[in-house]
């Protein structure tokens, strides 16, 4: 059913077991030369590890591994390169201080007689290599200066540069917008017309279907199937990898909207990332708010939550709340969670119960600012319940816990704290099918005790599957409001790329525009 | 992800931070030091027969607590995500004014609490410079380190203070020098402020704050800590703890002196290092700071009981900092690699 030229790479009866934890258990995995391959499973199903089994960055314990059917060891990364195995993951290993030039013949410069640097032909080459993926920029330019996106871009023109015959893109979409992805996805299709095998690691699945032939399913570390995706459906593919059916994966009620909680009145930026943005929400209101990268919906949240300074004004409850300071935001009743897990909501060398109590610090500290340890313990517990957090114990570091459930933490700190509103950045960025299901009911279940949700997200089937309303940003401004009733991907999508065309009649909802 | 069946489970379910003693010792990661204290301890105690007597043992202690003082105050600092460069500097300073105002005829009390406030306003500058005007803490406290070591030779023209005879001084060697019954009582002094300090990082929102700063400086924010209000406070407690040190420095030499012991920031840093609290912030306690403390106190001692010229105990104080510091990032190590499975 998979293709019928020879495998470049193939794998078989890998095992790799950490203390406690058997990671891969006999795995299969076979990779030919112009098939784009999906590898997917839900986190913690062992996808990454078999990938970094294949580009040399761990060693399984048992196992062979047949590169064009010889059987190698592939000890290091280095060893995996010269194998023409290349891997780009999600964390960038690009020098930022060099040029892009410098960046993609790292290692590698060309040197001229005298031994030395052959600037010339450096700059000729990286044009050459940067011609080939259509990526326009100058490569005398320094990586510090350009953005996520073209940083992946050039990684990849990296690894295409090195003569590479397999490409592993481990989760590399997870932190680019939809027209960046889509980029990236055309990019991966000429690669594979060209010969190349790709692997693609993710649980993303308009990527799968629109990129890949073939998918192989882990889940707990074991093989549990390779199929051709021209006869597997979306269903089918994700009951392989969470083992059930997801009855009804959003699981979108309908639930009565009450008084308006929260007036946003010409909220902006001052550095103009945000132009005047009016909008309301009211209880019970799940409002998404969508866009591409750079597009101000970053900034709206940043700015509701008073993590960045920001003017105009925002009332929740009728009281205006003071911008630009995230203590005030907080004491107003809104509660923010922000995109970046790491760098900026989990402590991560803290235990799972000091993780939760960070945002309760004031409930459980007396008025001495003494900490009631006893009471924290049973509020961690009874959350760790309520949220569903898969653990035995709240005292191990929070790193060793899932992103999904590390998410589950974050949010429900605060959510048990009742905010009137929620301003929730990419709340289910990177984490797998089975607690995204989750996510979205602990959403409902804050909206259905009253609260405003506000779901900020790169990815538009879920705000689809849990909004009453979505708000797009283009270019800093709040272009156009759908209702969930008009709301079609591709209507949004559209404003979201290329605003919303003025001619058109002007919905009630509109925000201004400066 | 890591399935949960590997992380450490206490049976009772309880936090990390107040499981019973012996978990507590075998999980921490100052285990390292603490069972490196026991065998140097161990090796002195059979090779030199003096090592393991009171007197010996009770000098070790006096002779360490100025270094243990500061170390205190350097941990808060560093758990926060800081480090404070400071502190001999500001020991040096206060210690001027102490003695001034004790030569000066002052009565005692008056004259170390103005002592110890001085050296707490010292560290509100640092804090003022580093929370509000955000100007990186290794700049402040690199600055402060030449001016407040100038400000103690301004302040007398570079002549030291002899304070053996001021009126007030009897109280203060009482304090350094003096027992009750077999016990002196710089060490109650010492177990107190260990408590105290311990006690403030367990058990207050402060010290919560403090580890959550410098586990994730932009979560804490986020969560509504004040940080700026947090680390202005943590540099007046590194000061301080420099004006408490230079009471008992003044006491122990008898005369104040604006000369900086030129090892004293560096035994107070490896001390919090060795005993296990990282750089990198978040993580640490002041348990770890005594037996740092400690083992490099002994280490020292020893060399001296063994006759070996002080000249070589940088070199081995210094090779003994590396080493531990290797061995707790290999430790570290273990453990990531032990977690980084799965996805």
């Amino acid at each position: 059913m998979t293709g019928r030229s020879e495998p470049i790479l193939r794998l078989t009866g890998i095992s790799k077991t950490y203390p406690g934890v058997k990671a891969l258990q006999n795995v299969d995995f076979v990779v030919r030369a112009g098939e784009v391959h999906a590898l997917t499973g839900e986190n913690g199903s062992g996808k990454s590890t078999l990938a970094k089994v294949m580009s040399g960055m761990i060693q399984p314990d048992a196992g062979q591994i047949f590169v064009d059917g010889r059987e190698q060891t592939i000890s290091s990364p280095a060893a995996a390169i010269a194998l023409g195995i290349v891997i780009i993951s999600q964390e960038l290993t690009l020098a930022p201080p060099l040029t892009v030039a410098e960046n993609i013949f790292l290692g590698r410069l060309p040197r001229n007689r005298f031994g030395l640097v052959d600037w010339p032909q450096l700059e000729r080459d990286a044009e050459a290599a940067l011609d080939r993926l259509g990526v326009h920029v100058s490569p005398r330019a320094r990586v510090s200066d350009l953005s996520v996106e073209l940083r992946q871009e050039i990684e990849i023109a990296r690894a295409l540069s090195s003569n590479a015959r397999v490409l592993i893109l481990d989760e590399a979409t997870s932190s680019l917008s939809e027209a960046a992805t889509a980029r990236l996805l055309n990019l991966v299709r000429k690669e594979r017309d060209a010969g190349m095998a790709v692997v693609m690691i993710t649980h993303r699945m308009p990527e799968i279907y629109s990129a890949a032939s073939v998918a192989t399913v882990l889940r707990d570390g074991q093989f549990v199937a390779t199929v051709a995706l021209s006869e597997t459906d979306e269903q089918k593919l994700v009951r392989l990898m969470v083992g059930r059916e997801i009855q009804d994966f959003y699981g979108k009620r309908s639930i009565a909207a009450g008084e308006t909680i929260i007036e946003i009145d010409k909220l902006a930026t001052p550095q103009g990332i945000l132009s005047p943005t009016t909008v309301s929400v009211r209880r019970g209101e799940i409002l998404g708010v969508a866009g591409l990268v750079g597009s101000g919906k970053a900034e709206f949240g940043l700015a509701l939550g008073g993590a960045i300074s920001a003017t105009g004004t925002v009332r929740v409850a009728g009281r205006q709340v003071e911008l630009g300071d995230p203590r005030k935001s907080i004491r107003a009743g809104i509660g923010f969670v922000p995109d970046d897990r790491k760098a900026s909501a989990l402590l991560l060398v803290r235990s799972i119960l000091e993780n939760f109590s960070l945002a309760w610090l004031d409930r459980i500290g007396s008025r001495g600012g003494m900490l009631n340890l006893r009471g924290e313990q049973a509020d961690v517990d009874a959350a760790i319940r309520t949220y569903r957090v898969a653990t035995g114990s709240s005292s191990p570091a929070i790193s060793t816990l899932s992103g999904g459930n590390q998410q589950k933490v974050i949010l429900g700190r605060t959510f048990v704290r009742r905010p009137d509103v929620l301003v929730l950045s990419e709340p289910t960025r990177g984490i797998d099918v089975g607690a995204k299901s989750e996510i979205y009911r602990m959403l409902q279940d804050a909206a259905e005790a009253g609260a405003a949700v506000i779901v900020i997200s790169s990815e538009l089937p879920e705000l689809l599957g849990i909004a009453d309303r979505i708000a797009v940003f283009f270019e800093g401004s709040l272009e156009k409001i759908f209702d969930r009733a008009s709301a079609d991907e591709e209507a949004i999508a559209h404003v979201a790329v290329a605003g919303a065309n003025r001619h058109h009649e002007n919905s009630p909802h509109i925000g201004a525009s400066a | 992800m890591t399935a949960p069946s590997i992380a450490k489970t206490d049976s009772h379910g309880r936090y990390a931070g107040a499981p019973s003693l012996l978990g507590r010792v075998l999980q921490n990661r100052y285990t390292g030091a603490l069972v490196s204290l026991l065998l140097v301890a161990a090796f002195l105690a059979l090779t030199q027969p003096v090592f393991l007597t009171w007197p010996n043992l009770m000098n070790i202690v006096k002779s360490n607590t100025v270094v243990f003082v500061l170390a205190l105050g350097a941990t808060y600092v560093v758990i926060a995500g800081g480090i404070d460069l400071s502190v001999a500097s500001a020991t040096a300073a206060s210690a001027m004014i102490f003695g001034l105002l004790l030569a000066a005829g002052l009565a005692t009390p008056v004259a170390v609490a103005a002592a110890v406030l001085f050296g707490a306003f010292l560290g509100a500058i640092n804090g003022f410079l580093i929370s509000y005007l955000k100007i990186s803490f290794f700049v402040v406290t690199l600055g402060a380190l030449s001016m407040f070591q100038s400000f103690a030779l301004i302040i007398n023209d570079g002549v030291s203070v002899s304070v053996f005879s001021a009126p007030g001084f009897a109280p203060v060697n009482a304090f350094v020098n003096g027992n009750v019954g077999p016990v002196p009582v710089i060490l109650i002094f010492n177990i107190v402020l260990l408590l105290v300090a311990g006690g403030v990082l367990r058990y207050t929102t402060f010290g919560r704050s403090l580890y959550a700063i410098g586990a994730n400086m932009e979560a804490a924010r986020l969560n509504g800590i004040d940080v700026k209000r947090v680390m202005f406070f943590v540099f007046v407690i590194a000061g301080l703890a420099a004006g408490l040190g230079s009471v008992v420095q003044v006491g122990r030499l008898t005369s104040a002196s604006a000369e900086i012991d030129p090892t004293l920031l560096m035994t107070v840093l490896a001390a919090v290092l060795i005993g296990g609290t990282a750089f990198t912030g978040g993580e640490g306690g002041v348990f770890g700071t005594m037996i740092g403390v400690l083992f490099l106190g002994v280490i020292q001692n020893g060399l001296t009981l063994s006759g070996v010229s002080s000249f070589w105990q940088g070199m081995v104080s210094g090779g003994i900092l590396i080493f531990a510091v290797w061995l707790g990032g290999m430790r570290q190590l273990l453990r990531r690699r032990r977690q980084s499975t799965g996805s």
